[in-house]
């Protein structure tokens, strides 16, 4: 199924690099490739060459278990498969239970980093790594040749390490047929104020959780940084539950704990995969916004491999690699030119409006809002 | 090791015989103190060591040694604020795990029917269950729409609201630990001398006094451990806290968890430093309460237990029936029902349908999981062999350290209470010590040491499972009547010898209780296996249902109602089998 999925999507490109491979007398030099936009088949050639006795070069990639071991469907296995099968490579994964840490912490205690690339990055992690290394742990990456197909609202490092791939766009995600049927979640940040939303709505500690951070990223957004600490002492008030991670609350809300929770915008996507009931994965953008959590990959700086990085890197920005880590990730595609299938534009809502903060708001503000944040909540 | 001595009857074939037999006395003599030593290595490579260099953070900071991050978090009120609550919900905690898990050892332990001795081997299954799965498990038995809402709407009553309270996190914490109290209990129980209950009768004293007089004073030291244990467990709880509570609610160990998540590491080992030293003060004051209430004289012959349908229906004899029966009916709320609403979830569909799907999702990944997936039978056969290598080395190391406990010496409380540490420290600290002091490795002439892989993820288990062992164990150790030791020792018995033949035969049920605890720590613990697997194919079950969770929870729910299949299986037969051979120690 997915070999059929593969060769559907891949062919024609993958049989040209193939050609481009086989062609190669190992002549090239590891560094024939770079920055000049060269052809995929070509950069593939460099990298094969830059091993000795004609083993093949083994890409290690650093990414979080659900991207390749998600009970559901994860782009993991197809991406190694697809990518195996074009390029003179294998592909390695490694999922660390700290994720992006426990490079970090390797980083501190100066010990090797077996992996070349990092696959999953947030603007959070990013900001942790430049709190802590004075090194970036990343290099930046140029010569890509579909860098530019990259949505510009979704860079998130202004040194240029990590290359958005993918996104999601947090928003609430509500049970129409809540109670005796007819729930709609308010449109705005205000609505959920009102009495008749007390209880009913569930979040995630911001201080720990991806979709958590973004909501309250988002009220500070919408209330400013003066107002968002009233406005959650408001929230609180009326009964907001904060839990610990997105899975705890998600079973809460399917458990019918309560109308509304925070979560992703292409929950209907998946929704519908299940055959589940739709009327109980409605969206609700507040304010007319979503929340942009863009995930991006990076190339470790102690890399040896870099060329057959960049080939990996370039190779996911295909538009029909870009649609296919979409659906199996359950996540928006990164690029402008990436085809998505009918099923998906048709359950996958886009925000009218994408919000988000940039690096360096971030890193000015964000644990100091979090942690005025934890004191006033928590302290209550 | 006997090979060469046996079959023949040559003059050689005797002195090696003599040799084996010289040594086997050697190794007698000196078991003691070799397993001793093992057990020193073991607890320092694999746990003060690691702990050691997280530890290290509170106090060493940016090159200086200071206690700048100590004194913030001991002055700072928010945090004094978190301690107290902390320690509030824990001692509400431990009140209920007692009062449910009492009459949990009464049952067990006094009455007779059929499919108890399967009943009490069942107990430690709520030990062993991922906080995730009991979290969901609990939403759906006490949640808006759950079970108890559902049973209280048919009997037309008003419906509760307990999730995100903390009624909730203390009926789960009572989940997790009742079972504790109630097994450490009943071992105790099982150990009173029938003939000392006899003679207090014969000499006049009503069932009421003979029990308050002679029984209940036995039962203590063992209610202690568990209430001890308990409030040590719920005071660093976080899992269940953040589930079933929420963020309001938070303990000192979300804090820490969250800090070390964002490398504030100063921060979290302050936190932690003041954490450990509060549980390891209490388990000195308890171990030192421990001392004062061992009794001695205790012979082997436990109580005859009653029916549990009585043959005459007194007045008395119903009220007690009553009594077990209302009891009945808490268990099947608290403890039935969470779990049946996990396996429930385990067979329904996006629809509410029944679906096998989840279970051949199972098979699927075991058919086709990649090398970098985790495949079901792969973690079970993890599960398995960890377990039973952590009882090997978990059981020898517990029970030589009670021995070396109950002796006499200055400062053995105290050695005492660094020996039980492992129990006080969070796993957090525990599994972030270990990925930077052993995984990562240290460099020792010039080579990096590192220590990972399935060896590795067992000596840790050990290390988190032996103090149970000691815990059961040691208070019935104590209690015993030194001279039976003493005589055995003038017949001319190895202290060894002595222990196996003489000491560990009356103390039975707290062996096979510690080693049922020891297998149950194996098989739930997760921080330091998913560090110490890093990489490897050393992942276990409940790493398997942590990575099978996601969008819909079927997957995760039936590889944990595969864990409990199996766990349930495994205690039954480690209970059975410990009982038959005398609870010598032989796994």
């Amino acid at each position: 199924m997915d070999r059929r999925s593969f060769l559907a999507t891949a062919g024609a490109g993958g049989v040209a690099a193939l050609a481009g491979c086989a062609g190669g007398d190992g002549t090239a030099t590891e560094g024939d490739g770079t920055g000049t936009g060269s052809e995929t088949g070509t950069q593939s050639q460099g990298t094969t060459t830059g091993t000795a006795n004609g083993e093949m070069p083994e890409l290690v990639v650093g990414t979080y278990g659900a991207f390749v071991d998600a009970p559901s469907t994860s782009p993991g296995p197809w991406l190694k498969q697809a990518f195996e099968s074009e390029f003179d490579a294998t592909l390695r994964y490694e999922t660390p239970d700290s994720e992006v840490n426990y490079y970090i912490e390797r980083a501190l205690r100066n010990v090797d980093i077996p992996a070349d690339l990092y696959v999953g990055l947030d603007v959070n992690m990013l900001i942790r790594i430049d709190e802590n290394l004075d090194s970036g742990l990343f290099a930046p990456v140029d010569g890509l040749d579909r860098r530019d197909t990259v949505k510009e609202s979704l860079e998130f490092d202004p040194r240029g390490r990590a290359v958005p791939y993918d996104t999601g766009y947090i928003c609430i995600v509500y049970d129409e047929t809540f109670g005796d049927g007819g729930f709609t979640a308010p449109e705005t940040f205000d609505g959920l104020l009102r009495d008749q939303y007390a209880g009913d709505l569930l979040t995630q500690n911001p201080v720990s959780s991806a979709t958590g951070k973004a909501f309250l990223l988002h009220t500070i957004k919408a209330k400013g940084e003066d107002g968002y600490l009233d406005y959650w002492g408001n929230l609180q008030e009326n009964g907001v539950r904060v839990l610990e991670d997105w899975t705890a609350s998600y079973t809460a809300y399917s458990n019918g704990e309560a109308p509304m929770v925070v979560s992703y915008s292409t929950d209907q996507v998946y929704a519908n995969e299940e055959g589940e009931n739709l009327a109980k994965h409605q969206l609700r953008f507040p304010n007319g916004q979503g929340y942009a959590n863009p995930e991006g990959m990076a190339m470790f700086e102690g890399t040896d491999r870099p060329e057959l990085a960049r080939t990996f890197m370039d190779f996911v920005l295909r538009p029909e690699v870009q649609a296919e880590i979409a659906v199996r990730n359950v996540q928006y595609p990164a690029t402008t030119t990436a085809e998505l299938p009918e099923s998906f534009a048709q359950y996958a809502q886009e925000p009218p409006e994408a919000v988000t903060f940039n690096y360096d708001t971030l890193r000015d503000n964000l644990s100091e809002w979090t942690s005025a944040w934890e004191r006033q909540f928590v302290g209550n | 090791m006997s090979g060469p001595a046996r079959g023949n009857g040559s003059s050689s074939g005797i002195s090696v015989r003599r040799a084996v037999a010289a040594l086997r006395r050697w190794g007698e003599r000196r078991a003691l103190t070799v397993v001793a030593a093992v057990t020193a290595l073991v607890l320092g490579l694999l746990f003060y060591y690691p702990v050691g260099t997280v530890f290290v953070d509170a106090v060493y900071v940016g090159g200086e040694w200071t206690l700048g991050p100590l004194v913030d978090v001991l002055t700072d009120p928010f945090y004094r604020q978190i301690f107290r609550f902390t320690a509030y919900q824990a001692l509400l905690s431990t009140a209920a795990s007692v009062a449910l898990g009492l009459p949990g050892a009464w049952v067990l332990s006094r009455f007779d029917f059929r499919g108890r001795e399967t009943l009490r081997s069942l107990t430690i299954l709520p030990f062993v269950m991922p906080s995730i799965m009991v979290a969901i498990g609990f939403v759906a038995t006490f949640g808006r729409t759950g079970t108890l809402n559902r049973l209280l709407e048919a009997l037309g009553l008003t419906e509760v609201t307990l999730l995100y309270s903390l009624p909730a996190i203390v009926v789960a914490h009572a989940f997790y630990n009742a079972p504790l109290v109630t097994r450490v209990t009943t071992a105790a129980w099982e150990s009173v001398d029938a003939s000392a209950v006899e003679t207090a009768r014969t000499l006049g004293a009503s069932p009421r006094r003979a029990f308050r007089d002679v029984v209940l004073p036995q039962l203590l030291p063992a209610i202690a451990v568990g209430a001890t244990l308990t409030f040590i467990f719920t005071f660093a709880s976080f899992p269940i806290v953040l589930a079933l509570g929420g963020v309001q609610l938070a303990t000192v160990e979300v804090f820490i968890y969250s800090r070390v998540q964002n490398l504030a590491f100063a921060e979290a080992a302050s936190l932690a430093v003041v954490e450990t030293a509060l549980s390891l003060g209490l388990t000195y004051a308890y171990l030192r309460y421990e001392a004062r209430m061992s009794s001695s004289g205790r012979g082997a012959r436990p109580q005859r237990r009653r029916p549990l349908w009585p043959a005459s229906w007194t007045r008395r004899a119903a009220a007690t029936r009553l009594a077990v029966a209302g009891y009945g009916a808490v268990v099947a709320l608290v403890f039935v029902a969470p779990v049946a609403s996990m396996l429930l979830e385990s067979v329904t569909g996006p629809q509410g349908e029944f679906t096998l799907d989840h279970y051949l999702f199972l098979l699927e990944r075991q058919r086709t999981g990649t090398s970098y997936q985790v495949r079901p039978l792969t973690a079970v056969r993890n599960s398995l062999v960890f377990g039973l290598g952590t009882l090997a080395l978990a059981l020898p190391m517990g029970v030589v350290t009670s021995v070396l406990t109950t002796r006499d010496f200055r400062g053995r409380k105290v050695l005492d209470a660094l020996l039980m540490a492992p129990l006080t420290v969070s796993g957090i600290v525990v599994g972030l010590g270990m990925l930077r002091g052993l995984v990562f490795g240290t460099v020792v002439f010039g080579t990096r040491v590192q220590v990972t892989g399935a060896l590795a993820v067992v000596a840790a288990h050990a290390v988190g499972a032996y103090p149970f062992v000691t815990r059961t164990v040691a208070p019935l150790l104590g209690g015993l009547d030194p001279r039976l030791v003493e005589s055995a020792r003038t017949l001319g018995a190895s202290r060894v010898r002595a222990l196996l033949d003489i000491e560990l035969p009356l103390v039975a049920a707290g062996v096979v209780a510690g080693a049922a605890f020891a297998f149950a720590i194996s098989i739930g613990e997760f921080d330091s296996t998913v560090i110490l697997a890093e990489g490897s194919n050393s992942y276990t079950m409940p790493v398997a249902v942590q990575r099978y969770l996601g969008r819909r929870l079927g997957p995760a729910t039936a590889m944990g109602c595969v864990l409990l299949v199996v766990t349930g299986l495994s205690f039954v037969v480690i209970e059975r089998f410990g009982g038959r051979t005398g609870g010598r120690g032989g796994f």
